[in-house]
């Protein structure tokens, strides 16, 4: 701004830029001489190597101080996140609409579920172990193979009508879909002690003018065993997949937007936080055309 | 007294009259010079630039056509009506107030200059950015909004700050100005009216006399020894007569013109009004003033200058990333998102405030010492200073004369001239000081103003002129109550002194009853007493005047006066009671008394002394760096003696002209370079080119310009600031108020300044002490330098608050540091340590420095941008990575997760995101996370910023050096960030809308090596630079 001001014709400006790019009485290139140039640039560099070092070495402590199974902190982590497939965003969360006669509008939600299950095939799910307990399955020692820990197994029939298997289009097709509803891993994390965690689908806001929201849930009851808690981590459990549950909604109102949330109801999830609407819940809005 | 001084000078200068008429001649086109315009005055010996001439002719006029034009009558005057119809056309016969800026104005001119311009654009930038965003998504974040309403907002609240610290300044200097309502002794209706000076009207008859200020310009019908002070409106010291005969064709030269709000020293006289208020010359030479530009302070150049490094690197960093950010296939519209953000990052919003309050700080500090600053940037203004153009009178000098030296018994005594002379030290014991003292005593005709008992004898008001004033202080000092030992000596006979006789004579009886002789005394020009005399006294003893005692007479006559010191004789005479007795009547007339064979008693010399805190100040100026050259209306003698006794010129220099007299030869073959001093007269000036001019100024360290006009103070400053000085410009008058303003930085004199000259100035010394511009110059110098440590703190920070998005940009890590978390650094915990600095006492003797060169000694060099970007700026933000780093790490996200992270990291719709342990993530935990992290390098930055202080204190110096105690404001600092922080991320922690998390304690700590790395690879740095002055190391890592 200021320099504008000064009163420099444009030939004395670029004249000057010029004498300081290149100074033939001096011999100096943009203010230095190239001796000058050379010793400047090589303490720059030993500056930024030795600081470059210094960072590593702390960022190498900093990683040898770390428990490679377990994080040293889970405090953000207190209560699981819950997600939903099919999972269609719209402007706000989970966004799902379809139109039942219009097979187009939905096959690519049949898609997501069947990608999503292919994780739970037999042939992924080969290195976990059978699990019936039902009771949680705490593990010390590292007794699988490779130095790590037992994971159960969860194949995709057991969300028997909402597998795929039977019904390949789950239920879009006749306007019962089937949502799969998942929780977020965390490491050590025990949702309950004795009861299984179990799911709750509802309408968020029960309508007056229909009935209450009429689920099925598979595995029955809608619950995740707890022989798959807890979660050792991927070091420890490499193969470990989450439990999954599968709500078949069966009566939701045709050519109107619903919203419904599924709940997971066990001892430490808590679905009350006013900031994350995904902690311990998942809501989304569902509009089914006929 | 004016016309006794050419005879002292006669003594020293043989033919003292023809240079008094030479130089009335240059008075002439000095005159002139104040028609032609002020920007021209460098110019004004040249004839065709002398070409605007007052047409005032009234001079020329006879009183008869002066009636007629005026429609006035001389004896009769105005009649009520008529003046009052001329008073509702002229309007009031007051100076019209130098033109106010509108407050608005100067309000809103706080917020545009060199730095809030910056911000402004920030600001813009900003919403501009929000805009984009908004136009692409509208659930966009509102942080740009924040942001540059922010910085809006910084701009605003500091121009607040700014205008009212001004303001407050501008109320002391009002206080000044209220002056008592002149009254004016008019005739109208052919009655005698006082009325206020406000409502004279052209054609009215005044009547003025001894100790009035002229109310207007007036042409004098009758006059009776009346003479004027013209120094207000041409420097000229010296009272100049004035009677009713027209002597020149020039009005400002004739004789019969008064002009308006100069003095009438003494005498009466009657005059009519010709013009009034603005019309008058001293109200054309006020508004001449307004036509020379203000200089722009050399801080507000140095704000410009870093704002040019800010924008240039913000810029330039900007276009960088935005090219990586586009080969790195990022949409162009969010590497424009990222250019913005990127410049406004590296705008300092908290600078502006800072160096605002800085600035006010020290002026503060300055107002205590007396120096009351106008404008805030005139602070440092000072400090880069580098020559001192000062007046004498009043500045250097005490303005009043005092008596200094006194000669009887062939001896020369010295009087006490210090501010408050109580004690007269020299021989009093001698019978010739007692007949001295009764001279001094019943000679005078001053008188003290009645009431004034408790008043301290110098500072009592005194009816009567300079010397006068000045003999009958020393005589009230020296023997006490002097009005009651004239009322014991009863006065018989007088004659005044007039200019014919040069000389003053009382008769009295004396105060011995025995004694029935009158006793006559006589004052005067020391060569006239001389020759009236046949005897002179020695220790009390009469002796014939032979030869040598003449001699020795003339040797203490001429040293006296070569001291530019007035000189007065003194003889008396005890008239015989046989032929005088006590019912002889005197007639001053026929001079019915013998007025030859006296006996002289001795000499008195007074000169205006100079402050006695002056020389200590004139050296400390010498020893900075600062040369001092000093202007006055005053002659050469007089102001070269000053000079000498100030310490402007110093002792063993010498000028072309003592170099001649001591060597015996002539002028011409001195070598020029030999002379260190030089006395340059304003005739002298006017024949001088401008280049001339410069070698002057270049070639002798010590210059003394003597019966300059105030306006060729204008091209002595026009001068000094070719040769790149930074000068500083003392001046009271109406007629400096130009060279004030011109001048880097105008100082008016508080006490006896006029309003225009304070309106002009930039700096009012409200002691009129030449002794506070020293401790203004020191003020100024360690703004100076505590501004670069503030500013080197402030920028230090920058690069680690600007490191993280570019970090985010090009590894795409989750973003590192928030933009509400960067304004409560910049604003928030740096706030209060970065004023702190402002209190940082002197690394070492500033005095003692050379002042700064205005081109080459920046406020913000290359080092202090280099070091301070890339060393400190650095390391600061490793040390905050580290905290980062380890914050996620601890929390399951590895530093190697991290990376590339960010697009998933910042889906709203990925609520399943897997860390290194594989725990899945919604967003609402990540962006608590991401809040955590925001907190952690905030905290890391903070810990930094508290060495980053601590290094700040010195340049150069080690810390230990500097004590780590001693600046207690910097640990206040220190606290205020610690305890912001804490309440940030403790207190609103759980505030989600400030990003700010509570914060396990041990993260506080990880930056803390850190933190002692940069103490210590700085105390390396500053020792190096003391061990190798002059190196490598010292040329790029001094600051």
């Amino acid at each position: 701004m200021a320099a504008l001001h000064e009163k420099k014709s444009c030939s004395q400006r670029m004249e000057e830029f010029q004498r300081y790019c290149w100074n033939p009485d001096t011999g100096q290139m943009l203010g230095r001489t190239l001796s000058r140039w050379v010793w400047i640039s090589l303490y720059y560099v030993a500056f930024y190597v030795v600081m470059t070092g210094l960072f590593a070495l702390c960022i190498y402590s900093l990683m040898c101080t770390l428990d490679p199974y377990t994080p040293d902190y889970q405090d953000r982590l207190k209560s699981p996140g819950v997600t939903l497939r099919p999972d269609v965003y719209g402007e706000k969360g989970l966004d799902i609409s379809y139109n039942v006669s219009d097979s187009r509008t939905w096959t690519n939600l049949v898609h997501t579920l069947h990608d999503f299950l292919e994780g739970y095939s037999p042939a992924a799910q080969e290195d976990n172990i059978n699990c019936t307990s039902n009771k949680v399955f705490i593990q010390e020692s590292f007794g699988a193979p490779n130095h790590t820990k037992f994971s159960c197994k969860f194949t995709a029939d057991m969300l028997q009508n909402c597998s795929g298997l039977q019904d390949p289009n789950f239920g879009f097709e006749e306007g019962k879909p089937c949502f799969i509803i998942k929780m977020n891993r965390i490491v050590r994390f025990l949702p309950s002690n004795t009861t299984a965690p179990r799911v709750d689908c509802a309408f968020l806001d029960q309508p007056k003018d229909i009935q209450p929201l009429q689920v099925e849930y598979y595995p029955p009851n809608g619950t995740f065993s707890l022989h798959y808690f807890p979660y050792y981590g991927n070091k420890a459990q490499p193969h470990y997949s989450n439990p999954l549950v599968a709500a078949k909604l069966l009566n939701v109102p045709g050519n109107t937007e619903v919203v419904i949330v599924c709940k997971i109801l066990a001892e430490h999830v808590t679905y009350d936080n006013p900031h994350d609407p995904f902690e311990g819940k998942v809501e989304f809005k569902l509009k089914i055309e006929n | 007294m004016g016309q006794k001084t050419p005879q002292i000078y006669s003594v020293e200068l043989n033919g003292a009259k023809d240079m008094k008429q030479t130089d009335k001649g240059d008075d002439k086109d000095k005159y002139r010079g104040l028609w032609s315009t002020c920007l021209e005055l460098r110019k004004n010996h040249h004839k065709e630039h002398v070409t605007k001439e007052i047409d005032l002719d009234d001079h020329k006029l006879s009183n008869k056509e002066l009636e007629n034009k005026y429609h006035t009558n001389i004896v009769t005057g105005l009649s009520s009506t008529q003046a009052a119809e001329l008073l509702a056309r002229d309007g009031p016969n007051a100076l019209s107030p130098p033109q106010e800026t509108p407050e608005i104005i100067k309000f809103l001119k706080q917020m545009v200059g060199g730095f809030s311009i910056l911000l402004w654009v920030g600001a813009i930038l900003c919403w501009i950015a929000y805009g984009i965003q908004f136009s692409n998504d509208k659930s966009s974040s509102l942080d740009n909004v924040y942001l540059g309403t922010v910085l809006a907002l910084v701009v605003i609240l500091t121009g607040i700050f700014a205008y009212y610290q001004e303001a407050k300044s501008t109320n002391i200097m009002a206080s000044f100005s209220k002056m008592i309502p002149q009254q004016a002794l008019v005739i109208r209706d052919s009655e005698k009216k006082i009325i206020p000076a406000e409502q004279l009207v052209v054609g009215d008859i005044v009547e003025i006399k001894g100790g009035d200020q002229i109310p207007a310009d007036i042409r004098l019908l009758f006059a009776q020894g009346c003479k004027v002070d013209n120094s207000s409106l041409t420097g000229e010291s010296e009272p100049q007569p004035r009677s009713c005969e027209f002597t020149h064709d020039n009005p400002l030269e004739t004789k019969n013109i008064g002009f308006y709000s100069t003095t009438c020293l003494e005498g009466t006289a009657t005059g009519m009004v010709i013009n009034t208020g603005d019309r008058t010359i001293i109200g054309h030479i006020a508004s001449l003033a307004s036509g020379v530009g203000n200089e722009k302070t050399p801080i507000a150049t140095e704000i410009e200058h870093f704002v040019h490094i800010v924008a240039g690197v913000a810029i330039s960093i900007g276009v960088l990333f935005f090219i990586i950010a586009v080969s790195m296939k990022y949409r162009v519209l969010d590497s424009i998102i990222f250019l913005i953000g990127i410049i406004v990052a590296n705008v300092p919003e908290g600078l502006l405030a800072t160096v605002t309050v800085t600035l006010s700080l020290t002026a503060k500090r300055m107002a205590k010492k007396n120096c009351l600053v106008k404008n805030l940037e005139a602070v440092e203004t000072l400090g880069s200073t580098s020559i001192i153009c000062s007046d004498k009178t009043g500045t250097l000098t005490q303005n009043r004369m005092t008596v200094a030296h006194l000669w009887f018994d062939n001896q020369i005594f010295m009087a006490d001239t210090s501010e408050d002379h109580f004690k007269q030290t020299f021989d009093q014991s001698s019978g010739t000081w007692a007949s001295l003292s009764k001279i001094i005593t019943l000679c005078n005709r001053a008188e003290f103003r009645p009431g004034q008992e408790r008043v301290p004898i110098m500072k009592r008001v005194v009816v009567g002129d300079a010397s006068e004033t000045a003999l009958l202080k020393f005589s009230e000092v020296v023997l006490g109550d002097v009005m009651e030992i004239r009322k014991r000596n009863h006065k018989v006979a007088e004659i005044p002194f007039n200019s014919t006789n040069k000389f003053q004579l009382s008769i009295h009886k004396t105060d011995d009853p025995t004694d029935k002789r009158f006793l006559m005394v006589m004052k005067g020009a020391p060569e006239k007493i001389l020759e009236k005399c046949s005897t002179i006294m020695v220790n009390g003893q009469e002796q014939p005047l032979d030869q040598s005692t003449a001699e020795a007479f003339y040797t203490a006559y001429m040293e006296l006066g070569g001291l530019g010191e007035r000189v007065l004789g003194f003889c008396h005479l005890y008239l015989s009671a046989d032929e005088f007795p006590e019912t002889y009547s005197f007639d001053v007339d026929a001079m019915n008394f013998p007025m030859s064979n006296l006996c002289f008693v001795g000499l008195l010399s007074m000169i205006d002394p100079p402050r006695s805190t002056v020389p200590d100040a004139i050296t400390k100026c010498r020893s900075a760096g600062i040369k001092v050259i000093m202007v006055t209306g005053d002659h050469p003698i007089t102001a070269k003696a000053i000079a000498k006794s100030v310490g402007i010129i110093s002792a063993n220099s010498e000028t072309v002209e003592d170099i001649a007299k001591r060597l015996n030869i002539a002028v011409e073959q001195v070598n020029k370079q030999d002379a260190k001093a030089v006395v340059v007269t304003g005739m002298e000036l006017k024949d001088m080119s401008e280049d001339q001019l410069d070698e002057v100024l270049t070639s002798y360290p010590e210059i003394v310009f003597a019966r300059t006009s105030p306006q060729q103070k204008l091209i002595i400053v026009e001068g000094c600031q070719r040769q790149d000085a930074v000068v500083a410009v003392t001046g009271d008058g109406v007629n400096d108020s130009p060279a004030l303003k011109k001048a880097d930085i105008g100082i008016a004199m508080g006490i006896a300044g006029s309003d225009a000259a304070k309106n002009a100035a930039d700096m009012v010394l409200l002691d009129d002490n030449f002794a506070s511009i020293v401790t203004g110059v020191e003020e100024g110098r360690l703004i100076f330098d505590n501004l670069k440590k503030t500013i080197a703190y402030t920028l230090t920070k920058n690069i680690a608050e600007l490191c993280p998005f570019l970090i985010y940009i090009i590894v795409g890590v989750p973003l590192p540091l928030g933009t509400i978390t960067i304004l409560f650094i910049d604003l928030g915990t740096d706030i209060v340590p970065s004023i702190a600095l402002a209190y940082e006492k002197a690394e070492s003797d500033i005095m003692n420095r050379k002042p700064r060169h205005k081109k080459k000694d920046r406020l913000v060099n290359k080092p202090l941008a280099v070091y301070s970007y890339l060393h400190i700026g650095l390391m600061q933000s490793l040390g905050a990575f580290l905290v980062y780093f380890t914050v996620y790490a601890q929390e399951g996200f590895r530093p190697s997760t991290l990376i590339n992270l960010r697009v998933e990291w910042e889906k709203d719709f990925v609520n399943n995101l897997e860390d290194s342990y594989g725990q899945e993530w919604t967003r609402y935990q990540r962006k608590y996370l991401e809040w955590t992290g925001y907190t952690a390098f905030f905290i890391g930055i903070m810990i930094q910023q508290i060495a980053d202080l601590i290094i700040r204190k010195t340049r150069k110096n080690s810390i230990f050096q500097q004590g780590l105690f001693r600046n207690k404001v910097i640990w206040v600092g220190i606290a205020s960030q610690i305890i912001i922080a804490l309440i940030l991320s403790y207190g609103l922690g759980s505030i989600t809308a400030l990003n700010f998390t509570m914060l396990r304690p041990q993260y506080w700590f990880v930056a803390v090596p850190h933190a002692f790395l940069i103490w210590v690879y700085d105390e390396v740095r500053k020792l190096f630079i003391r061990l190798y002055p002059g190196s490598w190391w010292d040329k790029n890592m001094y600051y």
